[in-house]
């Protein structure tokens, strides 16, 4: 069994809540079928419309625009959890902390502000060089603190979101051009690299620093082998980008004692995937039941942790 | 080149050292601490950048994302611990990585084209006013002379003496390399160069034409300075007569110096790649740095066998192997194995360079080596002096340098140069390597030792730049000649020069 079943990214991962503090309370954000559903707000855009008129702007409404913005981007295979040991838990006291550090600008412990500079004769051409890249800077400023935050918020999401996060930016780079392919392919073999060698460390118990990463492309899972002896032991794994998606975000790197490389036949609670009893070997399909705690299992104060990820059984 | 490799070893070293903070008990957190992980990937991602194999774009958005999950980490470890929940300003705040707010300050930095003195404030309406009755041409022939002329002066109370080391002259103008220390002045409090006032100087060439002079005083304990001629004396002149009150002047004779010039410098082929070029001049940084700590490393030699000094070996492992994975460096080099022998013979542990040590190293490192492992390897400080040298070097890897004379200063000796050509002044270099001149510069005395010569103060003018080099050991002052190495990657040139050296009254 080569092929990849043409189903959604998503088709193993149940849907997940968060509680969000927005206005005098707290609202859920759903995940659910790949999408954010903000289910106290049902007309975002058009809050949108009258945020830009001078209202103010529903925290929902700016999560799920940060959640957009994104969707795409491949830092957050970077910033994001490696795995279930990996807890990554801020709250929206530490969001709300940063935001205003932020916004107050570097502090002492913060990168030194360009002091003005003293000219020998400054021209005046050279005064409206030095303003532009000065109007510059301040703006790259402006975006890397925008970018920021918006990570801090959806990393305080909690970690179901942050691993459907991670699945759906996976997916957006699953199939790149070839022109894009050396943009995009360092930091997938990173995140990739990242999250299967701590798989294969609980796996096989090898070293993680000793699991080597390609990326597969073409038909087909990729391979797992295992090559050298001792300190030059190596476990040469080739993965396609999609399985960050479709197997690591939906829990399912390993089931039982098996590599899960691709999902045969999606769906929650029961699925058809392939896995590897060892490295070299065949991957053969096993049907796989997940079970979940349930949406929002820690109350209004509690976002969602590795302990709310799906399980899974044979 | 392989950009992509380079790319995708400092993503897996920031992976690696993230794995290896999951992979701490519980509490403990990063084994050398969220700095030291993160002068590693600064180490390897500027000798990344350094040989072009990676943008800095790039570099600065893999630091931005590796310090962001270190950040948020850190926070939810704290928070587990029960320690405040303030999320570190730093994770926050940090809107810039702090590589990028360094390169945005070069860039806001302005281009200097003129010294930065009150005299050249002083004279800039003249300049503006003359610059297009004699710009100075850019095809001009240079010119390098040494001068080696004392010049007493007394006025106003005050009194000294002005050396002139050399003269240059290129299509970007006209300069003295001068000396004076300020202890010259006799005038108690008058500690400023600036105050000397290069007013009370006069220049006159062989036909009768006046020159202004403005002043770059020197960085550092150093006390030799450039003073900018202007307008630039036309190629026929003879000779400049230099007056200082009450006289008489100086005359500086123009002419080539042929008897006393020094041979013909020797160029031979080199051919080393991008990384082992960078591995020589990180080789050059360690030895010229090792005697700024010298007390504390004998110290720590004396009670310890960790090496020590570790922030100057961190990450060389990790450079070594990006190097290797932008394939700017073969796993064949001979040149790791020898960095790592230095690092051993330097007692500097923790290097992670995995190569063995290699049994041989080159004459002019062990040279150095000896120097340090004598039992006083300080010398008896040497008197101050100057020494006028002057010759210009062929091209090296597209730099062209002209050594413009050597001074012995407060136990420092310096060598100043004229370099054009450098193109990445600015950049960061990996370990403190200074890629704004990408050079490795020995001396050899005439004694047999060697002497390595490391960036200490520059001055930018246009296209050319003035660099004080200061040598480490101090040069003797018993030296009568000096053979000058610069290398690059595609060639060595050795210069013989003969030294007249000067001293202070």
């Amino acid at each position: 069994m080569t092929d990849i079943p043409n189903e959604p990214w998503f088709a193993c991962l149940p849907p997940c809540d968060a509680y969000v503090p927005c206005g005098d309370g707290r609202h859920v954000v759903r995940w659910e079928a790949g999408a954010l559903r903000l289910l106290s707000h049902p007309d975002p855009e058009g809050e949108l419309v009258l945020a830009a008129l001078g209202g103010d702007k529903a925290r929902c409404v700016e999560v799920a625009q940060a959640w957009g913005r994104h969707a795409a981007d491949l830092s957050v295979l970077a910033i994001g959890p490696r795995g279930p040991a990996d807890e990554i838990a801020l709250s929206w006291d530490d969001v709300d902390a940063a935001a205003q550090v932020g916004a107050r600008g570097p502090g002492p412990s913060g990168p030194p502000r360009v002091a003005p500079m003293r000219l020998a004769s400054p021209s005046i051409p050279t005064s409206a060089r030095v303003q532009a890249q000065r109007q510059r800077m301040e703006q790259e400023m402006a975006r890397t603190t925008q970018r920021r935050n918006d990570m801090l918020s959806l990393l305080a999401l909690g970690y179901g979101f942050q691993v459907r996060l991670i699945g759906q930016v996976a997916e957006a780079h699953a199939s790149p051009p070839d022109d894009q392919l050396a943009r995009v392919r360092p930091p997938l073999v990173a995140a990739i690299s990242a999250r299967v060698a701590l798989a294969a460390e609980e796996w096989i118990g090898i070293d993680p620093d000793q699991v080597v990463v390609s990326l597969h492309r073409g038909p087909g899972w990729g391979s797992v082998e295992l090559t050298g002896q001792g300190g030059q032991r190596r476990l040469q794994v080739s993965l396609p980008a999609g399985w960050l998606g479709r197997v690591w975000a939906a829990g399912l790197a390993l089931a039982g004692r098996h590599l899960v490389v691709a999902v045969r036949r999606g769906g929650w609670p029961d699925a058809r995937v392939l896995a590897l009893r060892g490295p070299g070997t065949e991957p053969v399909p096993l049907d796989v039941h997940g079970s979940a705690p349930g949406p929002v299992s820690g109350g209004l104060d509690v976002r969602s942790g590795p302990a709310d990820a799906p399980h899974w059984e044979i | 080149m392989n950009r992509e490799g380079a790319e995708t070893y400092l993503r897996l070293l920031a992976e690696a050292l993230i794995r290896g903070s999951l992979a701490a008990a519980p509490g403990s957190g990063w084994a050398e601490g969220p700095a030291g992980g993160r002068t590693r990937m600064m180490a390897a991602g500027h000798a990344l950048t350094a040989v072009g194999a990676l943008g800095f774009e790039t570099l600065d958005d893999i630091v931005a994302d590796f310090e962001l999950a270190v950040n948020v980490r850190q926070q939810d470890q704290g928070s587990r611990g029960g320690a405040p929940l303030a999320v570190p300003s730093s994770a926050v705040a940090g809107v810039l990585s702090s590589a990028a707010v360094g390169r945005w300050a070069a860039r806001l930095h302005p281009a200097r084209s003129a010294p930065l003195t009150r005299a050249s404030g002083l004279m800039w309406g003249w300049r503006e006013a003359a610059e297009e009755a004699a710009a100075p041409d850019p095809e001009a022939p240079d010119r390098f002379v040494p001068v080696g002329l004392s010049l007493p002066f007394r006025k106003e109370g005050v009194s000294g003496e002005l050396y002139l080391v050399s003269f240059a002259q290129t299509g970007s103008g006209a300069r003295f390399i001068a000396a004076w220390p300020d202890r010259a002045l006799a005038r108690p409090g008058m500690l400023d160069p600036d105050s000397i006032g290069l007013d009370w100087l006069t220049v006159t060439d062989d036909r009768g034409a006046r020159y202004d002079l403005a002043l770059v005083p020197g960085a550092g304990p150093g006390w030799a300075h450039v003073m900018s001629v202007w307008p630039p004396p036309p190629q026929d002149i003879h000779w400049l007569d230099v007056a200082a009150p009450p006289g008489p002047a100086a005359r500086v004779r123009l002419e080539r110096q042929a008897p006393d010039a020094g041979d013909e410098p020797e160029v031979s082929e080199a051919s080393l790649s991008p990384g082992e070029h960078l591995l020589t001049m990180l080789a050059d940084r360690l030895l010229t740095t090792a005697p700024e700590s010298w007390r504390d490393w004998r110290r720590q030699r004396a009670v310890a066998s960790p090496g020590p000094l570790p922030a100057m070996t961190a990450g060389l492992g990790q450079i070594v192997a990006a190097l290797e994975a932008a394939d700017v460096l073969s796993p064949l080099s001979p040149v790791p194995a020898r960095l790592a022998a230095l690092c051993a013979s330097m007692g500097f542990g923790g290097h992670g360079i995995a190569a063995a040590p290699a049994p041989d190293l080159p004459e002019r490192w062990l040279s150095l080596l000896a120097h340090y492992q004598r039992r006083k390897p300080d010398m008896a400080p040497v008197r101050d002096g100057y020494a006028a040298v002057a010759a210009a070097l062929p091209d090296l890897d597209g730099i062209r340098l002209a050594l413009l004379g050597l001074d012995n200063t407060e136990g420092c000796s310096s060598l100043h140069v004229l370099a054009r050509g450098m193109t990445a002044e600015g950049q960061p270099g990996p370990l403190g390597v200074d890629l704004g001149f990408p050079l490795s510069l020995w001396l050899r005395d005439s004694g047999g030792r060697w002497h390595a010569a490391r960036t200490a103060g520059r001055h930018r003018a246009d296209t050319e730049c003035v660099v004080r080099l200061r040598l480490v050991p101090p040069l003797p002052e018993s030296a009568d000649s000096i053979e000058v190495l610069a290398s690059g990657r595609s060639a060595e040139v050795r210069a013989r020069l003969p030294l007249r050296w000067g001293y202070p009254t």
